[in-house]
């Protein structure tokens, strides 16, 4: 019960992450963004049980295919293959990081975040240069790249302590590691 | 593992493919949902920046103010002035293309708009607007400012549109340089610099730094003839044709208002 109430809270942050990404300043000189979705993605798959996890990565999917859609002569530029395979590789990964470290950590979200940006955008990038042709790999489209990867890892953090505080059922419900046992 | 958990992932494996085979007008009817489900957050947090972004304003002193005001004043004054000779201009220029029997382009039917927000995405050059299909706005509509064009309408929802932008690589613009007879296709790039390129120019095209470029209006196209595009910045021969570099003549990075042209009058 208390899984699925995080569950569809996790679902309702992801267009609140969407909008509040549009709102959010370009960083100069370069024009950078700050991407919130994928940050709510890494909380949520860690957060959320496997099965749980996998759902909430196609709902990601989903939303981020439909906010990148752009139809040229009546056909989807991206589509919804690449994100849909894209997040749920991550899920799975972050799933198994997650239980490496024995439930969730912050600086395991924080890095999280961090490289699911940067894998994010390279993988648009290159699609983009197959479907249109050409591979400008330039100083400016690596630093745009690079930029919000930097940019999660600093606002991930944050965003986790927020969601901590709105999210209590998850502190009770994780799995924290075993207690050192001093006695002989 | 549990016969509950083997269901699940049974339903995930299902609408995972469902999800991939999704076609482009269901792609489409999906966005116009989201962009619908946004809108509420988008317009609330977009008047909550634009108050923020007002506040140093209102901290101005009363010195400031009053030569801000005088200097107002006498701009309003100036463009009075300026606006009863446009006009002049303007009836003359009606009454010659009635006598040249050219159809009236440059008046068009427009739908004032507010910027939401320029959207996160890289490698995509996109904004949002207030107006939506309850405006009687529709997808491939151009966008304008005073300065000049800015875009055209992507995605439409009841009361959010999305907005491509010139300086897109998708966004390709049929285009005329400024007393010469020279046409080409400008178009963004993907090195995002804000810049656009006009490309199919004669390779012997003699452009110089500071012409303007209009839209050629071609038949057929989205966008009217005749709205500013942007100013050469510079100009090269390539192995089969010439490309020019050019500056947009709309202020991209910092729009807050816009026009959607929706017809002409």
């Amino acid at each position: 019960m208390r899984k699925g109430i995080l569950f569809f809270i996790l679902l309702l942050l992801l267009p609140i992450a969407v909008a509040f990404q549009d709102l959010l300043p370009a960083i100069p000189p370069f024009q950078a963004r700050i991407l919130l979705l994928p940050v709510v993605f890494c909380f949520g798959v860690m957060a959320l049980p496997l099965v749980p996890s996998l759902f909430f990565a196609l709902a990601t999917a989903l939303v981020q295919g439909l906010v990148l859609l752009q139809i040229q002569s009546g056909q989807a530029e991206l589509g919804l293959t690449v994100p849909v395979v894209f997040f749920l590789v991550w899920a799975i990964v972050l799933q198994m990081a997650s239980e490496a470290t024995h439930g969730m950590r912050w600086e395991v979200h924080a890095l999280g975040s961090a490289v699911v940006t940067l894998t994010l955008l390279g993988v648009e990038f290159v699609v983009l240069c197959v479907r249109r042709g050409g591979f400008p790999l330039e100083m400016t489209v690596l630093l745009r790249i690079v930029i919000p990867s930097v940019a999660s890892l600093l606002v991930a953090p944050l965003l986790y302590l927020m969601l901590r505080k709105m999210v209590p059922v998850f502190i009770e419900g994780a799995q924290l590691p075993p207690k050192p046992n001093f006695s002989r | 593992m549990k016969k509950i958990q083997i269901a699940s992932l049974f339903v995930f494996a299902v609408l995972a493919i469902a999800v991939c085979l999704l076609e482009s007008g269901t792609l489409t009817w999906l966005q116009s949902g989201l962009l619908g489900v946004i809108s509420p957050i988008s317009r609330s947090g977009s008047v909550v920046k634009s108050s923020i972004g007002t506040l140093g304003k209102d901290l101005l002193s009363l010195d400031q103010l009053q030569a801000e005001y005088e200097r107002v004043l006498a701009e309003n004054r100036k463009l009075r002035a300026e606006n009863n000779g446009l006009r002049d201009l303007q009836q003359d220029n009606d009454h010659l293309r009635q006598v040249l029997g050219y159809r009236e382009r440059s008046s068009f039917r427009l739908v004032p708009a507010l910027v939401l927000g320029h959207d996160a995405g890289v490698w995509w050059s996109t904004i949002k607007i207030n107006r939506g299909s309850a405006d009687g706005i529709a997808p491939d509509m151009p966008v304008i400012t005073d300065k000049g064009l800015v875009g055209k309408i992507s995605a439409v929802s009841g009361n959010i549109s999305e907005v491509l932008l010139i300086t897109d690589e998708n966004c390709k613009v049929a285009a005329k340089v400024e007393g010469t007879k020279e046409q080409g296709i400008s178009a963004g790039s993907r090195d995002p610099v804000g810049e656009l390129r006009l490309t199919f120019l004669s390779k012997l095209a003699d452009l110089q730094p500071g012409q303007k470029v209009y839209t050629a209006g071609v038949s057929g196209g989205i966008f009217p003839s005749g709205i500013a595009l942007g100013m050469v910045k510079s100009f090269h021969a390539r192995e089969l044709d010439g490309e020019a570099i050019l500056e947009p003549s709309a202020d991209l990075g910092t729009l807050e208002e816009v026009f959607i042209v929706t017809g002409a009058k």
